[in-house]
C-alpha cells in the first residue's frame, strides 16, 4: 500500500483524536510508522494499523475503514483539488474514479495498485458499483462514497449487495443519493 | 542554554518541539509534493517518448505512407484513448483533403455515421479542422467541439459523443502531403510533450512520404520498372492497346494474366526492403523464364512476344495474345505457380511465397484495357481467397458474386448501424446424469430486412474484410455481457452460468483487445465469470507470446477463456501448455467420426492432455444420445450440440 494512504490515515487520526493519538496507535501495532507518500508498503501494516485501532474503539475493521475512507475524503479534496473541480455531485465524481483519479494517482505514485469499478445503473435508479480486489476494502470504498457525498452535500444510501468477505466473487454496492 | 531565546521550563519546551515537529512534517509534504509532481512528468514524459518510438520504428519500416499512417493512428488512440483518428491525403496542389478510408474507430456501432460520414470525406481550405490545417499548415485544436460554430461534421461529431479533437499535419519540408484528425469522448489536456509529440510523428510519417515520392518518380519516367528492370504500367497501357486492336480485327483470343505474390508483405516486414527488393527482382527473372519456355511455341506460330509488367508493389501482369484455350492458360498458369513457390534466397534467410494468379480473358466483345484489368485483378483476389498457389479465371458470374458482395457490404454497414442483429443462445450442458445447463455459447444471427434471419457463415467474412468486424465483435460482446447479468438474475444460484463469445481474430489482435473487455466488463456489470472468450486455435498460435499476455489480463479479471476449435489447427500440444486457457473445444469433426478408432483415440488424446494441465473440456456437435455416452465415457465434462439444444433466442434458451 502506498505511503499516501498512511499519510492520510494518521492525518485523519491526528485530526479527530488530538496530536498523541497517532504516536500511541503506532507502538500499538508494532509498525514501523515510517512512511513516506511515494513509498510502497506492506499492506499488513495498514492491516494491524485497522485491527488495533478496531480493537481499543471496540469496533470492526470495517468500520474503522469507511470512517477512514469518509473523513479521508475532505483531505483529498485538499490534496487534489482537480479531481473535483469538474463535478457538481457526488456521483459524477465517483464515475470518474476509473478513468481520471485512479489512472492519475499511478502516475503519480508507481506501483500503485488501485482498484477498478464496475459501474452500471440500476433499474430502479441506483448506481450498481462492482469490485473485486485482493485487499478487499469495500468498506474504504463506501466511506469514500459517503465522504465525497458530504463534499458535495449530499445524503447518500449504500447497500452491499454481495461481498467478498462474505464469500462472493466480487462486491457490489448499490448507491442512492437523496438528491 | 541558547543565544536565541532564554531557557524555557519543559512545558514551554514541549510546546517547542511540537512546534519543530509541526514544520519538520511540512518540510517533508512539501518535498513530497516536489518529487510527486516531477514522477508525474517523468511518467507522462516516458509515456509519449514511447509512443514516438513505437511509430518511428513503424514508419522507418513503412514504404507506403498510408500504411505508416494506419499504423500510427492505432498506435496514437491506444496511448492516448482518443475514441477514433483519421487519415486525409492532401492533393491539388494542397487545395484539397480527402479522406484516405484510414482510420482507427474504438467503440460501438454509435461511431458508424461519424466513420461513414469522415472515412473518404473531402474537405477545402478552411472547412472544419482539416480544413483549417489545409489553410494554414499547422496542428489546428478544437477542445469543445459543442461550442465550435460553422462545421457541419462538428455537430455530427457532437451527437456521437466527442467531446474534444484535433487535426495534425504531415509535412515533406513545408509541404502538406496529408493530414491527421483525432476526437476523443473525453477532455484532452493540451501539454508541450504532446504538442511536441504529435509534431514529431508528423515529421516521421513526412519521410515516408518522401521516400515512397521519391520511389515512385524514379519507376514513373521510364517506361521500365528500375528495379525489375519490367515493362511497367505505362508500358503495358502502349502494348495492350495495341493488342486489343488486333483482337478487334481478327478476333483473336487476347488474355490477361494478373499475378500476386502472397507473402511478399511479411518479408518486406521481417526481412526488410533489401530482401523484399530481392524478391521481386528474383521474381521477375522467373517470370520471363517461365513465359520463355511454356510461350515459345505460341510465337513459332508467328504470335508477338508475351508482355510481362510490374503494376505495383508485389504485382505483375502478363499479356497473352493467341493463347489457344482456357486450358491452356490454366496449365500456363500452373507453370507458374511451380516455378514461384520455389523458396528465394534472400540475405537474412529465406523467402517462401505463393502466387495467386487471376485471369481475364477477351473472346467476342470490345472491353477496355481497364475493364480487363479489372476483371483479371478481380478474379486474382478470388484466387487469393481460396488459399495458396490459386489460379481463377474471370467469368461474368464472378463479376455477379462480386457485385452482390458489394450490396451485402452496403446493407452490412447499414445493419450495424441500425443494429440489425440478435444473439442466440446454444446450451452448453455437463455431460453428467441430469445434463443439467452450464452456460451457453452466444450466436449471432442478421435479421436481414428482406432476406430474413442470417448466419454468421453468411456474412462474417465480409464483415473481416470490409473492417466492420471490430463494430460488430464489440456489439457481440457487449450483448452477450448484458444478456449475462441478465441469466444471473433468473439463475442466482452459484456456479453462475456463462456465456460463450466468439472472437474474431482482427479484434483479438487490436492492439487495445484487452482495455474493450474490461471497459465493456465495467459497463455492463456482469460478473467477469459469466463470460468466456473463445479464441480459434489459428488466432491463438499467431503470436503465442502476445496471446499469452492478452489471456492472462482478462483471466486476471475474472474472465474465462476457451480454445475453440481444437484438433483443426496445426499446433502442437506443447504450445497448448504455455496458454492460459481454461477451457478446450473439441472440434465438432471429431465428433462426427467418433464411432471411428483413429477419432477416438484423438478424443482420448486430447482428454489426457486436458486432464494434466487442468482444462475444462467442452465437444462440440453431438447429435446422438450415443455421443454423448461416448464422450462421457471418454472423459469429457461438457457437451454442446443439436442433441441438447439448438440455438434460439434468449428468451427461449433460457427458459430452463
Ligand atoms: C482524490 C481521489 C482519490 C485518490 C487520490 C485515491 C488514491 C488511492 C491510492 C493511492 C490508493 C492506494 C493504492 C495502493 O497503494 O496500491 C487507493 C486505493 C483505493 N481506492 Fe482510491 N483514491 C481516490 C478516490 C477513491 C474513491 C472515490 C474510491 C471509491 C469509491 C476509491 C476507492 C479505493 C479503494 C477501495 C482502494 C483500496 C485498494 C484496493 O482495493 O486494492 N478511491 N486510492
Amino acid at each position: 500500500m502506498k505511503g499516501v494512504i498512511f499519510n492520510l490515515l494518521e492525518e485523519v487520526v491526528t485530526r479527530q483524536m488530538g496530536t498523541d493519538a497517532w504516536g500511541e496507535l503506532v507502538d500499538a501495532a508494532g509498525v514501523s510508522g515510517v512512511y513516506t507518500s511515494l513509498g510502497s508498503y506492506d499492506d499488513a501494516e495498514v492491516l494491524a494499523l485497522v485491527e488495533t485501532a478496531a480493537v481499543s474503539l471496540n469496533q470492526s475493521p470495517g468500520d474503522i475503514l469507511r470512517w477512514f475512507g469518509r473523513s479521508a475524503l475532505p483531505l483529498l479534496a485538499e490534496r487534489y483539488p482537480v479531481f473535483f473541480e469538474d463535478h457538481k455531485n457526488a456521483r459524477t465524481f465517483i464515475l470518474s474514479v476509473n478513468d481520471i483519479i485512479h489512472p492519475e494517482v499511478r502516475k503519480l505514485y508507481s506501483g500503485a495498485g488501485c482498484p477498478h469499478f464496475h459501474f452500471e445503473d440500476a433499474a430502479d435508479g441506483r448506481l450498481l458499483v462492482g469490485y473485486r480486489s485482493a485487499r478487499q476494502m469495500c468498506q474504504l470504498a463506501h466511506g469514500f462514497v459517503e465522504g465525497a457525498s458530504g463534499h458535495f452535500g449530499q445524503e447518500v444510501e449504500v447497500e452491499h449487495l454481495q461481498c467478498m468477505l462474505k464469500g462472493d466473487p466480487m462486491c457490489r454496492l448499490a448507491l442512492a443519493w437523496n438528491a | 542554554m541558547t543565544q536565541f531565546s532564554p531557557s524555557l521550563e519543559p512545558e514551554a519546551r514541549l510546546a517547542r518541539l511540537a512546534r519543530q515537529l509541526d514544520r519538520e512534517r511540512q518540510a517533508r509534504a512539501q518535498a513530497e509534493a516536489i518529487a510527486e509532481k516531477g514522477l508525474r512528468d517523468l511518467y507522462e514524459n516516458q509515456q509519449w517518448l514511447a509512443l514516438l518510438q513505437r511509430v518511428t520504428d513503424g514508419a522507418n519500416r513503412s514504404t507506403r505512407l498510408t500504411d505508416a499512417m494506419r499504423m500510427a493512428l492505432e498506435e496514437i488512440c491506444a496511448k492516448t484513448g482518443w475514441a477514433f483518428g483519421n487519415a486525409l491525403l492532401v492533393s491539388e496542389e494542397g487545395t484539397l483533403a480527402v479522406g484516405a478510408d484510414i482510420w482507427f474507430a474504438e467503440g460501438e456501432g454509435s461511431l458508424l455515421p461519424f466513420v461513414e460520414a469522415t472515412r473518404t470525406i473531402a474537405v477545402g481550405p478552411g472547412e472544419g479542422m482539416a480544413g483549417d490545417v489545409l489553410s494554414r499548415g499547422q496542428a489546428s485544436w478544437h477542445l469543445d467541439l459543442a461550442n465550435e460554430a460553422g462545421c457541419e461534421r462538428c455537430t455530427l461529431a457532437v451527437q456521437s459523443g466527442f467531446t474534444a479533437g484535433f487535426a495534425i499535419p504531415v509535412l515533406i519540408r513545408s509541404e502538406l502531403v496529408a493530414i491527421l484528425e483525432f476526437f476523443s469522448r473525453t477532455p484532452i489536456r493540451v501539454d508541450e510533450q504532446m504538442q511536441s509529440t504529435l509534431h514529431q510523428i508528423g515529421v516521421q510519417l513526412g519521410y515516408v512520404a518522401e521516400r515512397e515520392r521519391n520511389r515512385a518518380a524514379l519507376l514513373h519516367e521510364a517506361r521500365h520498372d528500375a528495379l525489375t528492370g519490367l515493362g511497367n504500367r505505362k508500358h503495358l497501357a502502349e502494348l495492350a492497346a495495341g493488342a486489343l486492336t488486333r483482337h478487334w480485327q481478327t478476333g483473336s483470343r487476347l488474355a490477361l494474366l494478373a499475378i500476386d505474390l502472397d507473402g511478399f508483405k511479411a518479408i518486406n516486414d521481417s526481412l526488410g526492403h533489401h530482401a523484399g527488393d530481392t524478391v521481386l527482382v528474383a521474381t521477375a527473372r522467373r517470370l520471363e523464364r517461365c513465359i520463355g519456355q511454356v510461350l515459345r511455341p505460341l510465337q513459332d506460330r508467328g504470335s508477338s512476344l508475351p508482355l510481362v509488367a510490374r503494376v505495383g508493389g508485389d504485382e505483375f501482369v502478363v499479356l497473352v495474345e493467341d493463347a489457344p484455350s482456357a486450358d491452356f492458360l490454366n496449365h500456363f498458369a500452373e507453370n507458374l505457380h511451380e516455378v514461384l513457390a520455389q523458396p528465394i534466397n534472400v540475405d537474412g534467410g529465406q523467402a517462401e511465397l505463393a502466387a495467386a494468379i487471376g485471369i481475364a480473358v477477351c473472346i467476342r466483345d470490345r472491353p477496355t484495357i481497364d475493364q480487363l484489368l479489372r476483371d483479371a485483378d478481380l478474379a486474382m483476389y478470388e484466387a487469393k481467397s481460396r488459399g495458396r498457389s490459386q489460379t481463377v479465371i474471370f467469368s461474368s458470374e464472378l463479376g455477379e458474386a462480386t457485385r452482390q458482395r458489394r450490396i451485402l457490404e452496403a446493407e452490412l454497414k447499414e445493419a450495424i448501424h441500425k443494429c440489425q442483429f440478435v444473439l442466440h443462445y446454444q446450451p452448453i450442458v455437463a455431460l453428467d446424469d441430469g445434463h443439467h445447463v452450464v452456460g451457453y455459447e452466444a450466436l449471432v444471427r442478421w435479421q436481414h430486412p428482406s432476406k430474413g434471419l442470417l448466419h454468421p457463415g453468411e456474412f462474417i467474412e465480409i464483415a473481416e474484410e470490409c473492417g466492420l468486424i471490430t463494430f460488430l465483435g464489440g456489439w457481440i460482446l457487449e450483448e452477450a455481457c448484458r444478456a449475462a447479468a441478465r441469466l444471473a438474475e433468473l439463475y442466482p444460484r452459484k456456479p453462475l452460468r456463462f456465456i460463450s463469445v466468439n472472437v474474431a481474430a482482427p479484434q483479438f489482435l487490436a492492439s487495445n483487445f484487452a482495455d474493450r473487455v474490461r471497459k465493456t466488463l465495467m459497463r455492463t456489470g456482469v460478473t467477469p465469470e459469466q463470460i468466456r472468450l473463445e479464441i480459434t486455435e489459428s488466432v491463438a498460435i499467431a503470436d503465442p507470446d502476445r496471446t499469452a499476455a492478452v489471456l492472462q489480463q482478462v483471466r486476471e479479471w475474472g474472465v474465462q477463456t476457451s480454445l475453440d476449435d481444437f484438433g483443426t489447427g496445426y499446433s502442437s500440444l506443447s504450445y497448448l501448455k504455455q496458454l492460459p486457457f481454461d477451457t478446450l473445444k473439441i472440434d465438432r469433426s471429431f465428433v462426427n467420426d467418433l464411432q471411428s478408432d483413429k477419432s477416438q483415440s484423438i478424443v482420448q488424446a486430447i482428454m489426457d492432455l486436458a486432464r494434466s494441465i487442468d482444462l475444462k473440456v467442452v465437444a462440440e456437435g453431438i447429435e446422438t444420445a450415443g455421443q454423448g455416452d461416448t464422450l462421457a465415457k471418454l472423459g469429457c465434462g461438457y457437451a454442446q450440440g443439436y442433441w441438447f439444444g439448438r440455438p434460439s433466442p434468449e428468451n427461449e434458451a433460457f427458459a430452463s
